[in-house]
C-alpha cells in the first residue's frame, strides 16, 4: 500500500500543519484535526507533570532562598537570599553526605554494569533454562523495596546471618558485622545495590546484544579473531551506547537512592550511610528545615546534572556505530 | 472539517474532553473546603482510641448533650506528625490536639498554631499545677501558656524476679548507679545480659535541659555524659549489657519488651506505658514475675529520666475555642481513670493511686507482679521528673549525639573521642540555630 505524503493546512494556519504528519487513505472523507483535540489529549499527563514535577523544581528553587518550616505557613517564609547556599558548603554533613554519595554510586554503578554485562553475556547463549533464568535474574529487580531489606536485613546479622554462618563454616574470622559497622554498612549497601540493580542492567544489555553487528562477528572470525579480540573489538564498542545509557539512569538513579537506606540503616550506625538524598529527608522532614534542604536539593541536582552531562560527552564518537 | 453542530463530537474530541475533564477534577479535589460544625469538635490525638480516648469522649458527650466528638489517631512518627503539621497548617478542621515530644510541641506552639489558654488556666483553681515555673508542666512563655502535659511517664526498673532471685540479689527500694552495676553485673550471667541499655546517667545527675550551659552553650563537656558512655561501652565490652551490634542490626530500640519476655536479660528500664506487654499474656506469654524499683541515684542527684508529656493543645484557628477548652479541662481532670489503661498516668485527676495501679497492672496483678513495688516506686516515691525548656536545634542535637553514641557502643569510637564530636557538633549548630 502506498503511503501518501498528505501535508495539510490546518484551521490553525501553515505552520501548525508544517510539520507534517504521514496518513493512509481510508477511504472516509478526512476530518481535520483541531489542535485542541491534540492538547485534551495530553491535557491530564500534562496536568501531572506541571502539578507534580514543574511546580515542586520551581518550588525549590524559590525555597532555597528562604528560613521556612513548613509549619509556619506561607506566611512564616523568609527570604535569606544566599545564606542556605553559603551554610551548605560551609556544613561538615553535607560534604561528608557528598563522598558517601560518590563512594556509594561510584563503586555500585560500575560493578552492577559489570555484574549485569555478565550476565547479559552468559544469558545470550544458548544455554538450558535460559528464558527461565533470564526471567530470575531480573525478578529482584521488581521485588519491592521493603522485601530487599527485610530480607537483607536478616541475611546479613552479624550472629544468625545466613551470610554470615556460612563464612564461619569456610573458617573465616572476625566477620563482618555489616549493617551494625560504621565500617561495614556502605560496602554492604552497595552488596544489596548490585544484587537488585544487576538484573536491570542485565536485560538492557540483553536486548542490546541481541542487536550486534553478526556480520561483523563473522568477519572477525575469518580473520582469525578470538572470543576477547571479538568482545573487545566487536561487542564492547557497540554496548557502548547502551553502557552510557546505562550508566546515567543508574547514576541519576543509585545517587539518589532512599527507601533502602531508610529502611535498613536510617543513615547510620552514626553517618556511615548518611548519602544527600537521605540528609535531605532528614534536613526537611526530620528537622523541618524546608529552605535549607532545598538548597541542599538543588546543589545536588546541579552536581547529578554535571555529571550526567559529562558521562554523555565522553563517550561522544567512541561508539561502533558513530 | 468538523461538523458544525456542537452537540456531534468524535470519538477523540469526546475522549480528549473526558481527560480534560478528569485532570480538572483531580486539580479541583487538592482543595477541598470543608465546613465547620460547630458542636462537632476534632480531636486528633497518638493513642488509639480504644485504649481510653474513645472512653473519654463518650463521658464527654455524656455530659455535653448535644455535642459531638471525633476523635483522629495518628501513629506519633516522622510521618505522622508531618500529617499533623500540614493538616494543621493547610486548615483542615481540627479543634484540639495532641502532641508528644519537646521540638514539635515548640514547633507548633512558635509558628502560631496553638491557641494561647494562660487566661483560662489562671481562671481554674484546679488547674494551678500547670502554674509552676520552677517544675513546668506547661509550655510557658511570660503569661502564655500554649500546651499543657496531660502524663507523667516516669521511668523505673523492672525486675524478672526469676532472674533476680537465682542471683541471690534483694530488690533494691533506693539504690545508687554504683550499686546498680553490681546488680545488672551479678544479673549477667549463663548467656543472659543484665540490661538492654544503662538508665540516662548524665539525666540522673543533670535533670532539665542538661545539653544546654546556663548561657546556653553546649554542655556536652560536662563530665556526666562522658562518663554514660565509658560505662555503657565497658559494660558491652564485657557482656553485661546487650549488645549493641545486634540492638542496631535488628532495630530492637522499639521492640525491648520482646528480648524482656524472652529473659534476654534480668533488668529493664523503661515506662508504664511498657506495662501493657507484661499483663498480655496472650501475645506475650510469659511465666515470671516482674518487681519494680526506682531508677537509681548519682552522687544525690535523683532526677528520674522520665517526663512529662503528651501534650493538649488547642488549633489558634479553630472556631469552637470555648468548647475546645472545655474538653481540654475535661480531659485534664477527667480521663485518668479511661486512659491508664494504656499505661498512662495522669498529672491532674481526682482517680486514687491503687485505682490507677489496678488499671496499669490489668486483672490478676498479684499473679504476675509484685504490686507493692510498682505502688511503692511509681506512686509514694514521687519520681522527680523533668520537662526541657532550652531547645535550640534539639532535634539534630539529638540526632548528632544518638549517631556518636552508636559508633561509641560499637566499639568503633574511643568514649572520649565520641564526646568530643557530640559536643562540638552540637556547639556548632547552637552557633547556627541560636536564632531560631
Amino acid at each position: 500500500m502506498a503511503i501518501v505524503d498528505t501535508r495539510i493546512e490546518t484551521a490553525d494556519g501553515p505552520a501548525a500543519a508544517a510539520g507534517g504528519r504521514l496518513r493512509r487513505p481510508t477511504g472516509r472523507a478526512p476530518s481535520e484535526p483541531k489542535a485542541y483535540v491534540g492538547w485534551l489529549f495530553i491535557a491530564p499527563n500534562l496536568l501531572g507533570v506541571l502539578a507534580f514535577t514543574f511546580v515542586p523544581l520551581i518550588s525549590v528553587v524559590l525555597l532555597s532562598f528562604t528560613r521556612w518550616n513548613l509549619v509556619s505557613g506561607f506566611g512564616g517564609i523568609e527570604f535569606v537570599g544566599l545564606d542556605n547556599f553559603l551554610a551548605v558548603f560551609q556544613d561538615p554533613t553535607f560534604w561528608r553526605s557528598l563522598v558517601t554519595t560518590i563512594v556509594y554510586a561510584g563503586v555500585a554503578v560500575p560493578l552492577t554494569l559489570v555484574v549485569g554485562l555478565a550476565l547479559a553475556l552468559a544469558l545470550n547463549r544458548d544455554i538450558p533454562a535460559r528464558g527461565l533464568l533470564r526471567a530470575a535474574f531480573f525478578v529482584p529487580y521488581i521485588v519491592n523495596i521493603v522485601a530487599i531489606g527485610m530480607t537483607w536485613q536478616m541475611l546479613l546479622d552479624p550472629e544468625a546471618g545466613l551470610v554470615n554462618q556460612v563464612l564461619g563454616v569456610f573458617g573465616a574470622e572476625n566477620l563482618p558485622q555489616w549493617f551494625a559497622s560504621s565500617n561495614w554498612a556502605l560496602p554492604a549497601l552497595i552488596l544489596v545495590t548490585i544484587w537488585s540493580q544487576a538484573g536491570y542492567a542485565n536485560l538492557i544489555y540483553l536486548s542490546a546484544l541481541q542487536d550486534a553487528p553478526t556480520q561483523l562477528y563473522e568477519a572477525a572470525r575469518i580473520d582469525g579473531a578470538g572470543r576477547w579480540a571479538s568482545f573487545r573489538t566487536i561487542t564492547w564498542p557497540s554496548l557502548l551506547p547502551t553502557t552510557v545509557f546505562l550508566l546515567v539512569t543508574l547514576f541519576v538513579g543509585i545517587s539518589q537512592t532512599f527507601g533502602m537506606i531508610a529502611l535498613i540503616t536510617n543513615g547510620g550506625p552514626g553517618d556511615s550511610t548518611t548519602t544527600l538524598s537521605f540528609y535531605m529527608y532528614q534536613t526537611s522532614f526530620q528537622f523541618y528545615r524546608f529552605g535549607y534542604a532545598s538548597a541542599v536539593g538543588l546543589v545536588t541536582f546541579i552536581g547529578i546534572f554535571a555529571i550526567m552531562l559529562l558521562m554523555w560527552r565522553a563517550q561522544r564518537g567512541r561508539a561502533l556505530h558513530d | 472539517m468538523l461538523p458544525a453542530s456542537g452537540l456531534s463530537l468524535s470519538r477523540r474530541q469526546f475522549a480528549g474532553a473526558m481527560g480534560a475533564a478528569a485532570g480538572t477534577a483531580a486539580v479541583a479535589g487538592c482543595s477541598s473546603g470543608s465546613s465547620k460544625d460547630m458542636d462537632t469538635l476534632q480531636v486528633w490525638g497518638g493513642i488509639p482510641a480504644e485504649s481510653g480516648p474513645q472512653a473519654v469522649i463518650d463521658r464527654f458527650q455524656e455530659e455535653h448533650p448535644g455535642t459531638h466528638v471525633t476523635y483522629t489517631r495518628y501513629v506519633n512518627d516522622d510521618r505522622g506528625n508531618l500529617t499533623v503539621n500540614t493538616a494543621l497548617q493547610g486548615g483542615v478542621d481540627i479543634d484540639v490536639f495532641f502532641t508528644y515530644g519537646v521540638p514539635n510541641l515548640t514547633m507548633r506552639t512558635n509558628s502560631g498554631l496553638a491557641a494561647d489558654v494562660g487566661d483560662l488556666v489562671r481562671a481554674t483553681p484546679e488547674l494551678e499545677a500547670f502554674l509552676d515555673t520552677e517544675d513546668p508542666k506547661a509550655l510557658i512563655d511570660g503569661d502564655e501558656i500554649t500546651a499543657l502535659a496531660t502524663t507523667r511517664i516516669p521511668q523505673m526498673v523492672l525486675f524478672n524476679e526469676d532472674l533476680r532471685e537465682r542471683a541471690g540479689i534483694e530488690l533494691p527500694t533506693q539504690w545508687t548507679v554504683e550499686e546498680y552495676l553490681e546488680v545488672i553485673r551479678a544479673l549477667a550471667d549463663d548467656g543472659k545480659y543484665g540490661t538492654y541499655v544503662l538508665p540516662d546517667i548524665a539525666r540522673i545527675e543533670l535533670g532539665p535541659n542538661y545539653r544546654f550551659t546556663k548561657d546556653g552553650n553546649s554542655n556536652f563537656s560536662h563530665p556526666a555524659f562522658l562518663k554514660h558512655f565509658e560505662l555503657a561501652a565497658e559494660l558491652i565490652r564485657d557482656g553485661v549489657l546487650y549488645p549493641w551490634s545486634q540492638a542496631l542490626a535488628r532495630q530492637l530500640e522499639a521492640y525491648q519488651q520482646n528480648n524482656f519476655i524472652a529473659q534476654d536479660f534480668g533488668l529493664w528500664t523503661t515506662a508504664p506505658y511498657s506495662l501493657r506487654f507484661l499483663t498480655d499474656q496472650e501475645n506475650y506469654p510469659h511465666d515470671f514475675k516482674v518487681a519494680c524499683a526506682p531508677v537509681p541515684t548519682l552522687d544525690g542527684n535523683d532526677w528520674n529520666t522520665g517526663e512529662y508529656g503528651a501534650f493538649l493543645q488547642i488549633n489558634s484557628k479553630s472556631p469552637k475555642q470555648d468548647l475546645a477548652w472545655e474538653f481540654c479541662k475535661f480531659w485534664l481532670l477527667e480521663s485518668a481513670q479511661d486512659v491508664v489503661k494504656a499505661g498512662y498516668i495522669s498529672l491532674l485527676g481526682d482517680v486514687g493511686d491503687d485505682e490507677l495501679l489496678d488499671g496499669i497492672l490489668g486483672e490478676g496483678a498479684e499473679e504476675f507482679f509484685d504490686v507493692d513495688s510498682f505502688r511503692r516506686t511509681l506512686f509514694e516515691d514521687q519520681p522527680r521528673m523533668h520537662l526541657d525548656t532550652e531547645l535550640t536545634a534539639y532535634t539534630e542535637i539529638t540526632q548528632k549525639y544518638q549517631q556518636q553514641r552508636d559508633v561509641c557502643w560499637l566499639l568503633e569510637r574511643t568514649p572520649q573521642k565520641a564526646i568530643e564530636n557530640v559536643d562540638s557538633n552540637a556547639q556548632a549548630l547552637i552557633d547556627r540555630f541560636e536564632e531560631d
